[in-house]
């Protein structure tokens, strides 16, 4: 299948990024792996016992999304270049539905109900905002430092979903949406002030979305984090759990599906927010370490990949790509280390999701694609 | 199309290439860094949580010692009841919570007054894995439902704690005591000790004084905590998770066996029926030993102790406190009376000590004595009476005449050589000291001022002069035995649960008195007098084959109503105290017996006949035992008895 999509520009299946492809293969397998271990303690369970199956829908859905990964990655980056903008209204589109049908989950409405298949609009827009910023800084003629003016078009692309996605309320995605378009826009000289405009900005903005823009259990999980004696019941307990089940593997681990702290019930949500806990316990911190290397690797990877690139939409899709697993790891991890706040970020290829899993393998396509067709 | 599109220039983005990885690398340089602080630098620390977390302990209940009287019948054991725990920690206030509530049937306030407790211990990092008593006592349906559903029921432990039970119920009770849940106050004293927030621990009496010794120690269970699958072998994961000792096992308190004869204390209670308030005292004057103590009106233990529940023990305390007849006061220990015409024997032997009264001299008696410018009242009119004649028809103008030649200080001193105020060393529940009025005393009373008359009041034991019921048994042992004092003693012996004596307590002599013989078989015989001769006090009282010397007593009482008295009712507690105090049999004494009938009237009326009843039916006891003990051999009986 690789290789055929756009003859002629494609390298073909001698060109395909292997250590790329043996990295998100190696991670996806841990993953899946790790996953059964976090759920397993579920089995005979009376009120969670459909959560000891989820690693066989993660397998699932890992098929499509390695699919679709490939599909994305047989069809010329370029076309998709081409219908950025399309993809990215359609995108907004969708995201407005959320509103409309969106099934109520814990106090969020961020699905979307199509028969028995629900699915994330806001795990998706992911990449339509990738694709649409790289657009834009694709098409952008000027070589000189941007000043705040050139900047409105790309603030307004980002602002965009970032404000859709927090009336869900979906803190955490926003946040990746804003720092994902951060980190593709740093890619452009900027001017100085505006730089500083830039800063001065966000520093007066954060109280206002501190107090009008956050609901109260966000702000719970941030005060919570600052203080964590303060809050043992909650999100503080959460995370205090987390650092307990990570330390608790020590050097080598408790062994697969030994550890105590996930076999006993003590991990809430190891399955989505902590499945790093579950494995750092079971493994310990040689697996740790492991693990690590893998995530850090695609990451120096993607820059590589962007820096091979032979256009400027090719380089940006690649940075961007990084930049969402980047972000979606570090936060993830520091939030089981308990470096960072407990905000609802899933671990790429780690955490159970349907969307986030295929939003990922899809982006890793592209990541693929560029990296093909340098 | 695509491919004609300008090429814009990557060159622009060259230069971040480098800080991009840079910033990958750091990144995870952090988190590294933090999981080798967490794994390596901590690891201990949080594998050592992780352990707390799953390793729970369960209290193991003790049982507390039984208290049993002389001849091995219960008086004090335990009921098995269960109490339901929870871990607030470990309970899903969504799921079991409601659960619980509906299998308890717990009202609506009990059921929020308890969330809240349970939602703030939960809070607390430190007690929210600790067990919270959610209910004691629980009915045993409640217990059954619990235990069937106790699989699913996570957080939810039902415990046995086994309830104080009381056999003979009001019986004794001041002696024997209850329990009461632990203060506070109490509690922060004895933590160490291993007492926690909703123990039980002995209140008055028995429990009180030797509740070290009936307590006992509880053991622990370790077991696993939190969800474990069903598919594991539980005992793996336990050999695997739970350090030695995994089970360590309850210390059941010690047995105690009483000097009491609980059959003697029923007699008492029957003699006691037609009295309102009063208190007798049985002890052995050969050893000291306390055989009976009752006081009158009592109280149920099992009320009290809190085996019908706790608001059955607030009301019941609300209403003892409340009864001006003091149910709750141990009349045998705590509270002192004046003796009133008891006191006259003391007096007799003080006044032939310092031989300044011969016995043989008589008094005229016209129905009082002038004394100063005041008359002092005899209950009647005696003619010429000597020593023994005035014991035995209870002349208080002999004893007048006696005060007034003798002098208070010596009365005072033969007073206190027999016991009189001071305590007697009994142990149990707080004691009265009484007064033994000297010069001295009343000199500093009164301001230095002394009266003459204060001798006289003495000499029939008036005045300031109080005792209390045990201390006037003790001082008739005395008489009875010819001069040994004894430390009183309620405990003979403490056994393990298994019934080996761990300790036996041999009878304490306090001190000997030293009593002029002949002086002593004068007053004795007067004693003897009271009850057999036809002019005794005592004599109409006496029951045949009953064998009693004693003396009656009539004390007035100082005209105080207690408070919350209905006027109707304040002649009775203006009513003399009626007494008689004793010793049976009258040649070779064994018992030594104090009645005291609370504004009972006269003590030869009222006093004397309860005595004679409780004498005789200790003379039955006996004989019963002793034809027991030759019919069938004593192959069964319980260690302690005699």
């Amino acid at each position: 299948m690789i290789g055929r999509g756009a003859p002629g520009t494609s390298r073909g299946v001698a060109h395909v990024d292997m250590p790329l492809l043996l990295g998100i293969a190696t991670i996806t397998t841990l993953g899946v792996v790790n996953l059964y271990s976090a759920t397993s303690a579920y089995v005979d369970s009376t009120r969670h016992a459909r959560l000891a199956d989820i690693y066989a829908s993660q397998i699932y859905w890992i098929a499509i999304g390695v699919v679709l990964g490939f599909v994305v990655s047989a069809i010329d980056y370029r076309h998709f270049e081409r219908l950025a903008y399309f993809l990215y209204a359609g995108g907004l589109v969708t995201l407005g539905l959320v509103f409309v049908l969106g099934a109520d989950i814990r106090g969020a409405s961020r699905w979307i109900q199509l028969g028995s298949f629900s699915f994330q609009p806001s795990e998706f827009m992911k990449i339509l905002l990738i694709l649409v910023i790289a657009k834009y800084l694709h098409n952008d003629p000027k070589t000189e430092p941007r000043s705040l003016v050139d900047l409105v078009p790309l603030g307004a692309l980002t602002a965009l979903p970032v404000v859709a996605v927090m009336a869900q309320p979906d803190l955490g995605t926003s946040l990746i949406y804003l720092l994902v378009a951060g980190a593709m826009i740093a890619m452009m000289k900027i001017r100085r002030s505006s730089l500083i405009w830039l800063v001065l900005f966000a520093v007066i903005l954060l109280p206002l979305l501190w107090k009008y823009g956050m609901h109260d259990y966000q702000k719970l999980r941030i005060t919570s984090f600052l203080d964590p004696e303060a809050d043992k019941t909650g999100t503080g307990w959460h995370a205090f759990q987390s650092r307990t089940a990570i330390g608790n593997g020590g050097l080598f681990g408790q062994g697969f599906m030994q550890g105590t702290q996930n076999q006993f019930g003590f991990l809430p949500d190891q399955h989505s927010d902590f499945p790093f806990a579950v494995f750092a316990e079971d493994w310990g911190f040689v697996g740790g370490m492991v693990l690590l290397s893998l995530y850090a690797f695609v990451c120096v990877w993607a820059v590589h990949i962007a820096s091979q690139a032979k256009d400027r939409f090719g380089a940006t899709v690649a940075v961007g790509v990084g930049a969402m697993f980047f972000w979606h790891a570090v936060f993830n991890l520091g939030m089981a280390l308990g470096v960072l706040p407990v905000v609802g970020i899933t671990l790429p290829l780690f955490s159970y999701g349907g969307s986030s899993a295929i939003t990922m393998l899809m982006s890793l396509g592209f990541l693929m694609n560029v990296s093909m067709r340098r | 199309m695509t491919l004609l599109v300008q090429r814009s220039d990557v060159g622009e983005f060259r230069r971040r290439y480098r800080w991009l990885a840079l910033v990958v690398v750091c990144a995870f340089l952090v988190l590294a860094g933090r999981l080798a602080e967490l794994q390596l630098v901590e690891g201990d620390v949080h594998a050592a949580q992780a352990r707390r977390n799953i390793v729970g302990e369960i209290t193991l209940a003790t049982t507390r010692g039984v208290i049993r009287d002389a001849y091995g019948k219960v008086l004090a054991a335990n009921r098995p009841s269960y109490n339901v725990y929870v871990v607030p920690g470990d309970i899903d206030l969504e799921a079991t919570w409601p659960r619980v509530v509906k299998l308890m049937g717990l009202g609506d306030s009990e059921r929020g007054e308890l969330e809240k407790r349970i939602l703030t211990q939960r809070s607390d990092p430190v007690r929210d894995k600790q067990q919270m008593l959610l209910k004691v006592d629980v009915d045993r349906d409640v217990v059954a439902a619990l235990k069937t559903h106790e699989a699913t029921l996570r957080g939810v432990e039902v415990s046995p704690a086994p309830v104080r039970y009381y056999p003979y119920g009001e019986l004794a009770a001041h002696l024997i005591g209850y329990m009461r849940e632990i203060d506070p106050e109490t509690l922060s004293r004895l933590e160490d000790r291993g007492y926690r927030a909703g123990d039980q621990i002995g209140a008055v009496g028995i429990e009180r004084r030797w509740e070290s010794y009936l307590r006992g120690q509880r053991g622990s269970r370790k077991v696993l905590r939190g969800r474990v699958r069903g598919t594991l072998d539980r005992d793996e994961l336990e050999a695997k998770y739970l350090e030695e000792p995994r089970r360590v096992q309850p210390i059941p308190g010690r047995d105690i066996s009483l000097s009491i004869d609980i059959e003697l204390e029923q007699a008492i209670e029957r003699a006691m029926r037609g009295q309102l308030a009063g208190a007798v005292a049985v002890v052995d004057v050969r050893t000291g030993r306390v055989l009976a103590a009752l006081s009158k009106p009592s109280f149920d233990l099992n009320v009290t102790s809190g085996g019908t529940g706790k608001k059955a023990v607030r009301d019941a305390f609300r209403r003892l406190y409340a009864d001006p007849l003091k149910p709750m006061l141990d009349k045998t220990i705590s509270a002192a009376y004046p003796p009133g015409s008891t006191f006259k024997p003391f007096s007799a032997l003080a006044a032939m000590e310092s031989h300044l009264l011969d016995p043989r001299d008589r008094v005229d008696c016209r129905g009082g004595y002038e004394y100063g410018k005041r008359y002092f009242r005899c209950t009647g009119v005696h003619r010429n009476v000597n020593l023994h004649e005035a014991i035995v028809e209870s002349c208080n103008t002999y004893f007048y005449r006696l005060g007034e030649v003798v002098t208070i200080d010596p009365l005072a001193k033969v007073g206190m050589d027999f016991g009189f105020g001071a305590k007697t060393g009994v142990g149990v529940n707080p004691e009265a000291r009484g007064r033994m009025p000297t010069r001295s005393w009343y000199t500093r009373r009164y301001k230095g001022f002394f009266r003459g008359g204060y001798s006289l009041l003495a000499a029939i034991g008036q005045g300031a002069t109080t005792v209390t019921v045990l201390q006037l048994a003790l001082a008739y042992a005395v008489l009875a035995n010819g001069g040994t004092l004894y430390q009183p003693q309620v405990v003979r012996s403490i056994e393990t649960s298994d019934g080996t004596v761990v300790q036996e307590f041999p009878p304490r002599v306090r001190r000997m008195v030293s009593v002029d013989p002949g002086a002593l078989a004068l007053v004795k015989d007067a004693m003897a007098g009271v009850v057999s001769e036809r002019e005794g006090t005592a004599h109409h009282a006496a029951l045949p084959g009953v064998d009693v010397a004693g003396k009656t007593g009539t004390a007035q009482v100082s005209h105080v109503t207690p408070r919350g008295v209905d006027k109707d009712r304040v002649w009775y507690f203006n009513r003399d105290h009626a007494w008689f105090a004793g010793y049976a049999p009258s040649r070779s004494p064994e018992l030594a017996i104090v009645v005291l009938v609370e504004h009972g009237g006269g003590g030869g009326k009222n006093a004397a006949p309860i005595a004679m009843k409780v004498v005789e039916a200790w003379q039955k006891l006996k004989a019963k035992r002793l034809e027991a003990r030759v019919s069938i051999q004593p192959s069964v009986k319980r260690p302690g008895s005699p």
